[in-house]
């Protein structure tokens, strides 16, 4: 038996050979108890090997939380993280672009290490789930034999950078892209500026300012091309993102002329690392920098890094040749048959676009919740061989782009595709939905954002040819939590998933987020309307759709209409089915789509002393809810200051409650209670959760000892009603945490 | 040669099944331990891509698909590591464990499922040691020919499927359609 390591031999370029071995070297050093597990957690992320759900060796089976018993014994590969326990494996891919070869070996390891399925994320990399660590190597091996590294793609660093997949074909792109996102990447990758970040960094490229394709509003890092007096260069921003508090970035270039991006981008990295947080995680983005010494203090410290740069000649090097990323069409253009069927007229309406170069097309493959096999990926590196070259890209909207498709050959295209059942019509509607991971396969999900996305498909899918085009055209987008991996904030309809206890039981539910603006890089963000069980999303969905063709004025937006109306209505809208069923009457309310255990930890009982907590607690938490949707009418109405003091009232209100939950005496004033939720919730660590730990409360913490709700903007009013909506998530889910443990003990 | 990944799908004799029954089914798997020398961890449901992998039952030795592949559903048992024993024993266990996983299928009341053994397909997921070649094909023969002949008797024939990206795959033609149980009984 021979190995890949032999097998490949040179095909495999250095650095990365060595990078590999040396990682397989780690991976020994760990099995020998010779590697500290913080250090090699940190190794193995930065490889692109991620952990997955129930990798601490626990799984809920529906009647308790039960040992996985894998035969690694004590082994683990990080904190909490047991070795044999099946992992991610995250895979960059620069910009989207895949060639047909690269795409054969992800499907040869999709179906040899993984579960034959390949899943496309929403910054165009590619994750193959349920992988063994020991295999991990020879994974990267192969890989690398067709151009692809892991490196970065995981930890405290660079992520995959990103950038339109209509990039060098668009027909409203300043110039393409491709290039400056590929000299970037290849400039980043590895470099020692880049090696000390408190927190991972997402740049995004844009051919232009309309288009959504690139999203760099909410990057740590954006790139919008622009062309100025005949000369190309970028609109620069730094700082925004999604996460728990999504923030617009700001403007750090409004012209970064070409030959200055690279070293403009590695002054903010050095920034960055310098500067950037270390020691709490929930603030060590570079958001929380550019917010902390303002924007204008920002730009000074990146110019003055830019000035003491040593010169490097790859700056500009790759400007001599801004054709090497060019892809040249195989077959001749043409124009799509005119007899053209009828199913092929509706695929192409919204899955077929003309390119600039008159004749060829990038045809969209909208694939289910981003995933396909892996014979479909071979079949599909066959039609890429055959009729557009090496010219695909991942989405962001977690499809596959086939460019260079010559119209002559569309009719062809579209057949195959049929006989592989992937020609599905709607590309970019609303039956085209993005979902992250969520309680399928990651750690932090909450909810099965998977699930709802897939349970909404299905029953929109029946209806699609029937819904009215406005409504057709929306976008909607789930997160399992509040991290916002499948980027609601920025659909017209985004859901993140929460929880809530009733009647002593845990209920899946979603946030549903209105008013997002996916157009113009993602302009704006959408704000919370209320949580609606799970079970009730594909109603809510039917609701606020109906009421919106219903109220709309003319050919008025979905986005414009929600301006309009404003969200308080909306909540009107959906209050009749915010309250699910109790247990007994209809226990499917208490389950997540596409998961039949129950939901949470199914062993609670129902003690007598819950019993009479719960009203009394949950009293206090609507009242927190009203008086947050208040702070959104009221930001929503402009009065940013009233809206601002609003979202502090509610976090007040909910830690009262939560305060009074422990039998602690407390005043209703802010003073009181935040000194009491400090004392017994905040310093004991009872607030804390094992992920975010004690993150949320700080947002209460910080707003108490610096009154930034006074005098708040509209960005700033936006920001505390994130921060408040934050919070009374993390209190609802305390409160759960503190039921469950009295349960527990009365059940002793 | 040695055990590697190796893979048998039995085929159900309806070529229609809702997928969305496995998952309760497979949950409850994991639940009550039901393949005892296995241990299961998790369900992925992949009921919503077209002709895909189905809902898998992960494990960590051995992964249970409810396949859809070529819009043939059947049960595919696929081996991931952890085998002890010789080359043949390495096949003779797959099928084993394959047809095993079919008869607690078929007992599962709110499931209905029934398979048949006239045609199986073996396959290996191993690029490096088992190329979709004839050398291949050449090689595990003998080996195949044992363990039909242990199951089904000796009337099976064999087909090489596919080309040389696709994983080493064999349609195997038994000859006999007896039932998973008098399968397993006669071995």
């Amino acid at each position: 038996m021979t190995s890949w390591k032999e097998q490949l031999g040179d095909q495999i370029p250095e650095p990365l050979a060595g990078e590999v071995d040396l990682f397989e070297g780690q991976i020994e050093l760990k099995k020998q108890g010779k590697l500290d597990d913080k250090i090699f957690a940190e190794t193995r992320l930065r490889r692109g090997v991620y952990g997955q759900r129930y990798d601490n060796g626990l799984r809920d089976d529906g009647t308790g939380q039960k040992p996985l018993a894998f035969p690694c014994g004590d082994l683990t590969k990080g904190p909490e993280t047991v070795w044999d326990a099946p992992g991610m494996m995250r895979i960059k891919i620069p910009f989207g672009k895949l060639t047909a070869d690269q795409l054969d070996v992800l499907s040869e390891l999709a179906e040899e290490n993984s579960d034959s399925i390949l899943h496309v994320t929403t910054r165009q990399d590619i994750q193959l789930h349920f992988i063994h660590i020991e295999e991990a190597p020879d994974m990267m091996r192969r890989l690398a034999a067709v151009g692809i590294t892991t490196r970065e793609a995981c930890g405290n660093s660079v992520r995959n950078v990103t950038a339109c997949e209509y990039a060098g074909v668009c027909t409203t792109q300043a110039f393409d892209v491709t290039p400056y996102a590929n000299a970037i990447t290849q400039y980043l990758l590895g470099h020692p500026d880049v090696q000390d970040f408190g927190r991972k960094f997402k740049i995004a490229f844009s051919g232009c300012e309309d288009n959504p394709c690139g999203l760099v509003t909410f990057h740590d890092l954006g790139a919008v091309a622009q062309v100025r007096d005949g000369k190309r260069g970028f609109r620069v921003v730094v700082g925004g993102g999604l996460g728990a508090v999504p923030v617009q970035a700001k403007v750090l270039a409004e012209f970064c002329p070409e030959e200055e991006l690279l070293p403009l981008a590695q002054a903010v990295s050095r920034v960055f690392a310098r500067l950037g947080e270390k020691q709490s995680r929930a603030r060590a983005r570079i958001k929380f920098l550019v917010q902390k010494v303002g924007i204008d203090e920002f730009k000074r410290l990146v110019a003055e890094e830019r000035e003491g740069l040593r010169p490097d000649e790859r700056w500009t090097a790759f400007l001599d040749d801004l054709h090497s990323t060019d892809e040249t069409p195989i077959r001749e253009p043409g124009a799509i048959p005119s007899d053209a069927t009828a199913a092929f007229q509706k695929w192409a309406k919204h899955n077929l676009k003309p390119q600039a170069q008159e004749g060829y097309y990038t045809a969209i493959l909208k694939l289910p919740l981003g995933d396909f096999t892996s014979t479909q990926g071979r079949a599909l590196a066959e039609l890429a061989r055959e009729y557009t070259g090496d010219a695909m890209r991942c989405t962001v909207e977690q499809n596959l782009a086939f460019r260079w498709l010559s119209g002559a050959d569309a009719v062809a295209f579209y057949e195959r595709l049929q006989a592989l059942k992937m020609a599905e019509a709607g590309a970019g509607t609303i039956t085209d939905m993005t979902s992250c991971p969520g309680t399928d396969t990651c750690k932090l999900g909450i909810s099965a954002s998977r699930g709802v996305t897939g349970e909404l498909r299905k029953r929109l899918s029946v209806v699609q040819d029937q819904l009215d085009p406005a409504v057709q055209a929306l976008r909607m987008k789930a997160s399992g939590c509040f991290n916002s991996c499948g980027q609601h904030h920025a659909a017209d309809i985004g859901f993140t998933g929460v929880s809530r206890q009733v009647g002593g039981r845990k209920v899946p539910h979603f946030n549903v987020v209105l008013g997002g603006q996916w157009t113009e890089n993602a302009k704006s963000y959408g704000l919370v309307v209320g949580a609606v069980p799970s079970k009730n999303i594909p109603k809510a969905v039917e609701l606020i759709t109906t009421h919106y063709l219903a109220n709309r004025e003319g050919e008025e937006s979905f986005h414009a209409f929600i301006a309009r109306v404003g969200k308080k209505e909306f909540r009107k809208v959906l209050a009749p089915i915010q309250k699910p069923p109790s247990y007994e009457e209809d226990p499917s309310y208490y389950s997540d789509w596409g998961d039949p255990r129950v939901y949470g930890i199914g062993d609670i009982g129902i003690g007598e002393c819950a019993g009479e907590i719960v009203p009394f607690v949950e009293f206090g938490l609507q009242e927190a809810e009203q008086q947050l949707h208040d702070a959104q009418d009221a930001l929503e109405a402009g009065t940013a200051g009233a809206a601002a003091k609003g979202g502090f009232t509610a976090m007040v209100t909910a830690a009262k409650a939560l305060v009074r939950h422990l039998e602690v005496q407390v005043k209703d004033d802010a003073d009181d209670v935040v000194n009491n939720f400090k004392t017994h919730l905040y310093d004991t660590e009872v607030f804390h959760d094992p992920f975010a730990k004690g993150k949320f409360a700080n947002y209460l913490l910080k707003m108490h000892g610096d009154k930034s709700y006074e005098n708040a903007n509209d960005e700033t009013a936006h920001r505390t009603l994130d921060e408040a909506q934050l919070f009374l998530e993390a209190v609802h889910a305390c409160y759960q945490r503190l039921t469950e443990a009295a349960a527990a003990a009365a059940a002793e | 040669m040695q055990a590697t990944k190796f893979q048998v799908k039995v085929y159900t004799k309806a070529g229609d099944i809702e997928l969305e029954k496995l998952v309760p089914v497979f949950h409850e798997w994991i639940r009550a331990k039901k393949i005892p020398d296995e241990l299961l961890i998790d369900v992925a449901d992949y009921a919503h891509v077209p002709q895909g992998p189905g809902v898998v039952l992960i494990g960590h030795q051995s992964d249970y698909y409810l396949d859809v592949a070529d819009d043939r559903p059947g049960l595919l048992y696929s081996r991931k590591r952890g085998f002890v024993g010789d080359f043949q024993a390495g096949i003779d266990d797959t099928f084993r464990r394959a047809l095993l996983a079919c008869k607690i299928l078929e007992e599962e009341s709110d499931l209905d499922f029934e398979f048949e053994t006239g045609e199986l397909l073996f396959r290996v997921q191993d690029r490096l040691n088992a190329p979709n070649a004839d050398a291949t094909y050449e090689a595990y023969e003998p080996a195949l020919r044992q363990a039909t002949s242990t199951f089904f008797g000796d009337s099976a024939s064999f087909e090489r499927l596919g080309g040389p990206r696709e994983p080493f795959a064999v349609r195997i033609r038994t000859g006999v359609n007896a039932s998973v149980d008098e399968s397993l009984v006669r071995a």
